[in-house]
């Protein structure tokens, strides 16, 4: 059953995950090789941490692509069939939502690869200046966190209904109101930071996208 | 005699402006029960219940001698199912659809499925995505009996198509019932295509099954009767009256239901003469009975 789940994802996100493995091989090392090509003298460690650090803007953001997207392909082909297939089909609905899980997961196992062979290479054709050492293994352990969370979260989303779609613009909405509504009454509110602190924040689910993603470091 | 289908005191609401309250429908063990009713009038509703894609508010449905939804993924392994719409992956080619669907049913029969495919006439290597509306019933018609169920629910299953493959698919049908027994529950707008093949039939209008019977006994009881000289009140007929309507001076034209031969001696005692009986085909006796229950009650 995994198979032909896995099969009918992979023909609906082939492409998300064959660019997603190329950028993902291909950050590291365009990372690395910018800070290099800045001039033919020994690359500078402090130099190199700034190049990195902007660089490593750009992991979360792939990661987050990447689980949105294959979230979304994932329920693509029952959201068209208006789950009639799936829901006739004879397992527990729990089991038939797991394997697509599943499959979803499998399928972004090759961007992650790619991160933690790019991020290897990268690092070790570099010339890095000592006291600086790399993390490819770390780096690539923390974007399969984050594309796996970003993946689980936005699977859940797009599982729903338009009725649980639209409750939950309702209620991003109710929130948008209600920051309005207490800033005109000059009321001491501010739901919109407080709830941002709430996902973002460690212990929240999003923290894992937040803060900075060193390929190398001190 | 055991039921496949049972809905017992089911309730249903779908918004405002639609619901059940009270069906009770039961398919025989081994039937082909022709489901008939106008658009809107709740069929597909009713099959979803069956399915367990839909849950009532109250009442039980027993499918297989089981409880749906509770017992939703057994009961499923036997059934076998063909929506009105196809819903299938469109990016899946029929082959893949195929090797997709074999993978959840352990009953699935490959040479039978082989069989279907080249007498249906199917190209293996299109997505079904870009398969014709004909070629689309096909498939989910190989689908659905493939898998060698004990029970098929067709949900208007060849709606929209040619004559050709409507015969194509309503023969395999046929053959797969003979051969294995199965039960077949069919909801359909064609009447004339249900009277070849079914011999139950249930009628659903506004949420309500108006009848269900043996397709004879639909058939034979549901009469339209050319009567002279009838008095204009009558009472304690031994039928029921559909309808009656003039042909213009003393002749009347009479749908009665629950028509025996015997009671032609009713007329003599109400001064009348019954001058033909005529036999309804399905879908008139349907059209008739729609009409009848429509009718606002007095």
């Amino acid at each position: 059953m995994f198979r032909v789940i896995l099969y009918s994802q992979w023909k609906w996100s082939r492409f998300i995950i064959g660019l997603g493995t190329v950028a993902g091989f291909g950050l590291p090392i365009l990372s690395v090789q910018s800070a290099t090509r800045t001039g033919d003298h020994p690359l500078q460690a402090g130099e190199l941490l700034q190049t990195i650090q902007s660089w490593g803007a750009l992991y979360p953001v792939l990661a987050a692509a990447l689980a949105v997207l294959v979230a979304i392909a994932t329920w693509a082909p029952d959201h068209r069939g208006r789950h009639v297939h799936a829901l006739t089909l004879p397992l527990p609905r729990w089991r038939y939502a797991l394997l697509r899980f599943g499959a979803g997961l499998a399928l972004l196992a090759p961007p992650v690869l790619a991160v933690l062979i790019g991020a290897g290479l990268a690092t070790a054709l570099a010339a890095i200046p000592a006291g600086l050492q790399g993390y490819p293994v770390a780096l690539a352990a923390r974007f399969a966190l984050a594309v796996g969370v970003g993946y689980a979260v936005f699977f859940a989303i797009s599982a729903g209904t338009t009725r649980t779609a639209s409750a939950i613009l309702l209620v991003i909405g109710a929130l948008i109101v209600i920051q309005v509504v207490a800033r005109v009454a000059a009321v001491d509110l501010d739901v919109v930071t407080r709830l941002q602190i709430l996902l973002v924040n460690w212990p929240g689910p999003l923290a894992i996208f937040t803060g900075r993603w060193m390929l190398i470091d001190v | 005699m055991s039921n496949a289908i049972e809905l017992q005191d089911l309730h249903y609401r779908a918004g405002k402006s639609f619901a059940f309250t009270n069906l009770n429908l039961h398919v025989p063990t081994g039937s082909i029960y022709g489901f008939l009713g106008p658009n809107g009038s709740g069929k597909t509703t009713t099959i979803r219940v069956v399915l367990g894609l839909l849950r009532p508010r109250a009442g039980r449905v027993t499918v297989l001698g089981r409880d749906m939804p509770a017992d939703a993924p057994s009961i499923l392994a036997r059934t076998g199912f063909v929506p009105e719409q196809p819903h299938l992956d469109p990016t899946l080619t029929v082959r893949e659809t195929l090797r997709f669907q074999a993978a959840f049913y352990p009953s699935w029969d490959r040479t039978w499925a082989e069989q279907l495919l080249r007498s249906f006439d199917l190209d293996e290597r299109l997505p079904f995505g870009r398969l014709s509306k004909g070629q689309k019933g096909k498939v989910m018609m190989l689908l659905a009996l493939a898998q060698r169920p004990e029970l098929l629910v067709l949900d208007e299953p060849t709606d929209g198509l040619d004559p050709v493959v409507r015969r194509d698919m309503l023969t395999a049908l046929v053959d797969y019932v003979s051969q294995r027994e199965a039960t077949v529950f069919i909801s359909s707008h064609l009447v004339h295509e249900l009277e070849r093949i079914c011999d139950w039939v249930g009628v659903m209008d506004n949420g309500q099954l108006i009848t269900e019977l043996p397709m004879d006994r639909f058939k034979s009881g549901i009469k339209r009767l050319q009567v002279v000289q009838a008095p204009p009140d009558l009472a304690g007929t031994p039928f029921t009256l559909l309808a009656r309507e003039s042909n213009g001076g003393a002749c009347e034209s009479w749908i009665v239901r629950g028509w025996e031969p015997e009671m032609t001696m009713y007329f003599d005692g109400i001064g009348a003469s019954l001058q033909t009986v005529i036999d309804l085909d399905l879908e008139e006796g349907f059209v008739e009975l729609l009409r009848t229950f429509r009718a606002p009650r007095g």
